[in-house]
């Protein structure tokens, strides 16, 4: 629920920021609704898949670091102030994306010469591995799962919750040039922030979770 | 380049016989309202009620026919939210002795509801059957009878219920009043949308940690109301943030910037009525051919919500609350009430008189009850030097 939840509230800064870059690709390609959905469920599932990575290297990091220390509380608190205070400055302060969709052109480009029909997924995955705050709040989250299919679980509710927002687009391309849901999105994200930060210093001083 | 700036008043002075011929029916609703079927004995009842009827009825007489909404609802909206607050807290410490809120009495379900919880409760109830809140269903300050009420309100008036039914904006909107002038006169535009972001934040926390994380964390009304009893650092961190609030955002931005800044930048219910004013019939306009573009209407919109783009679609923001001071301000009259669905005419006054009654009826119904308990306690207090 926890990861469902930062995952909704993050979602229409995903779609406002990430999806335009891919929409007119993704609505030019496609001929119909049914064609839209194909292209929009190909590039979900790209993004599925780049969360799924990160829920295993959480797990990886927590077996290989977390078991042997006493008290996690004060390795996952520290992380939940650092990234919720970047989600808060991000959230109401940051201008420029935070998206790895812009700075991964030339390696897109290279496979989609090699394999064309390739754009979706690959736009998927390169967008569900951006290292914005609320991502690594994620991340955070998921260290905190003590099997690998805990943390699978937690990136797959917050890729739910992201996920949500990409249905209209199928039908119209609604989020497009949208700076209004961008912003609402950035600082409904810096709110949650704020909760994070507390979670974190709560967790730091008292070694438990609210 | 600047049009004229002449005034043009289109609505002159009603006659005398014509204001208090339109009058009438208020009189009769108030005085039905507030009597409630039967006039008190007690002397201070008496009084009471005679003195709410004739402050009522002379501001909506003055109203009608000076043709100036906002000069006389701010009036009634402060007295509002000043007899509530004094009216709410002296009952608090007549039945429990102090304003904080114990967890006994959490248990017992004896928190009182107001709207401002709305949003929150919503969706928890919708998917989980559970209302997320310590009140009782039924009764008085009651879950069950202020959703109907705020469905009510929300119909007949849209955003309205911000400037007409309130009784926290008031405060604010007193404050907003202090100065001639404001201090901080430039407010980036993107915290207008802050409201919308702090309602999809507390829905979502709500429906995470299925609690009131409104009332709980932020809400800085509770300060003049009641507040929990500080056991634990949580609740102690808690009261930091919502007295902060409180201080900032109700007393000193309204005071530096001339603006209600709670309800325009930070009210999660703002944002929630703003979308009932889709829905409402009644709207603020501007007739273009009249507008001269002084921009005094968006230097006075109380809740942001006039800009040079809606002077250009002769329409105001979703976020208005039909409080009337830009109408008030305008030199040339170019802003008025309208009916959605009607003629598109500034010279009518009989849109804003359609608007009038059901405005004013909400805002005299609310205060009423408020406002004879503030009597009372007052007259009690004078000659017994106690208001319990």
């Amino acid at each position: 629920m926890e990861a469902f939840i930062l995952g909704l509230s993050n979602g229409a800064t995903c779609i406002t920021y990430c999806a335009p870059v891919l929409v007119p690709y993704l609505l030019g390609e496609g001929k119909g609704i049914l064609r839209n959905s194909v292209l929009t469920a190909q590039f979900l599932s790209g993004r599925l898949v780049g969360y799924l990575s990160f829920a295993v290297f959480a797990w990886g990091i927590n077996r290989s670091i977390m078991q042997g220390v006493n008290k996690p509380d004060l390795i996952i608190g520290p992380a939940y102030i650092v990234f919720s205070l970047l989600l808060i400055f991000y959230g109401f302060f940051r201008t420029r994306t935070p998206c790895t969709t812009k700075c991964t052109t030339g390696l897109r480009h290279r496979l989609l010469t090699i394999w064309p029909g390739s754009l979706p997924i690959i736009a998927g995955l390169v967008t569900g591995l951006s290292f914005c705050p609320p991502f690594l709040l994620a991340f955070t989250g998921a260290m905190e799962k003590t099997t690998i299919l805990q943390s699978m679980f937690f990136f797959f509710a917050f890729f739910l919750g992201t996920s949500i927002f990409f249905i209209p687009l199928p039908f119209s391309g609604l989020f497009r040039g949208f700076a209004a849901l961008r912003i609402i999105g950035r600082m409904a994200a810096g709110l949650i922030g704020v909760y994070y930060l507390y979670s974190g210093i709560i967790m730091l001083i008292g070694g438990y979770t609210i | 380049m600047k049009k004229d700036t002449t005034d043009t008043s289109a609505i002159k002075k009603r006659s005398l016989f014509k204001t208090l011929l339109l009058c009438l029916p208020m009189m009769l609703l108030t005085f039905m309202m507030l009597s409630q079927g039967s006039i008190p004995t007690a002397g201070e009842r008496l009084f009471a009620l005679a003195v709410t009827f004739l402050f009522f009825n002379l501001l909506f007489f003055l109203m009608v026919r000076t043709g100036k909404t906002d000069r006389f609802r701010s009036i009634l909206f402060i007295t509002l939210a000043v007899v509530f607050v004094f009216s709410f807290i002296s009952n608090l410490i007549a039945v429990r002795g102090s304003m904080a809120l114990s967890q006994a009495h959490m248990i017992e379900g004896e928190t009182p509801f107001c709207h401002l919880v709305i949003p929150m409760t919503i969706i928890p109830a919708a998917f989980t059957k559970t209302i997320i809140f310590p009140g009782k269903i039924l009764g008085k300050y009651s879950i069950g009878g202020m959703f109907v009420i705020w469905i009510g309100v929300s119909l007949a008036l849209g955003r309205g219920l911000c400037s007409w039914f309130c009784f926290f904006g008031g405060l604010e909107d007193g404050f907003s009043r202090i100065l001639k002038k404001p201090i901080i006169k430039n407010i980036s535009k993107k915290w207008t949308y802050l409201p919308y972001a702090v309602l999809l934040g507390i829905v979502l926390m709500s429906a995470l940690t299925l609690s009131p994380t409104y009332c709980k964390w932020l809400c800085p009304f509770k300060t003049v109301t009641e507040y929990v009893e500080i056991t634990s650092v949580q609740v102690l961190i808690q009261t930091i943030i919502f007295v902060s609030l409180f201080i900032g955002l109700v007393i000193v931005l309204p005071i530096l910037t001339k603006r209600r800044t709670q309800c325009g930048l930070f009210c999660p219910l703002g944002a929630l009525q703003s979308v009932t004013n889709k829905t409402n019939v009644f709207e603020v306009r501007i007739d273009q051919d009249k507008c001269i573009q002084c921009n005094k209407c968006i230097k006075v919109c109380p809740t942001f919500s006039i800009d040079e783009e809606s002077l250009g679609r002769g329409s105001v923001k979703a976020s208005c609350t039909k409080c009337g001071k830009c109408i008030d301000a305008c030199p040339q009259k170019a802003l008025f009430y309208h009916v959605k669905g009607t003629s598109l005419n500034s010279t009518f006054d009989r849109y804003r008189l359609l608007f009038l009654y059901p405005a004013f009826l909400v805002l005299a119904i609310i205060t009423g009850g408020f406002m004879q308990d503030a009597i009372v306690k007052t007259i009690k207090l004078i000659t017994t030097g106690t208001i319990m």
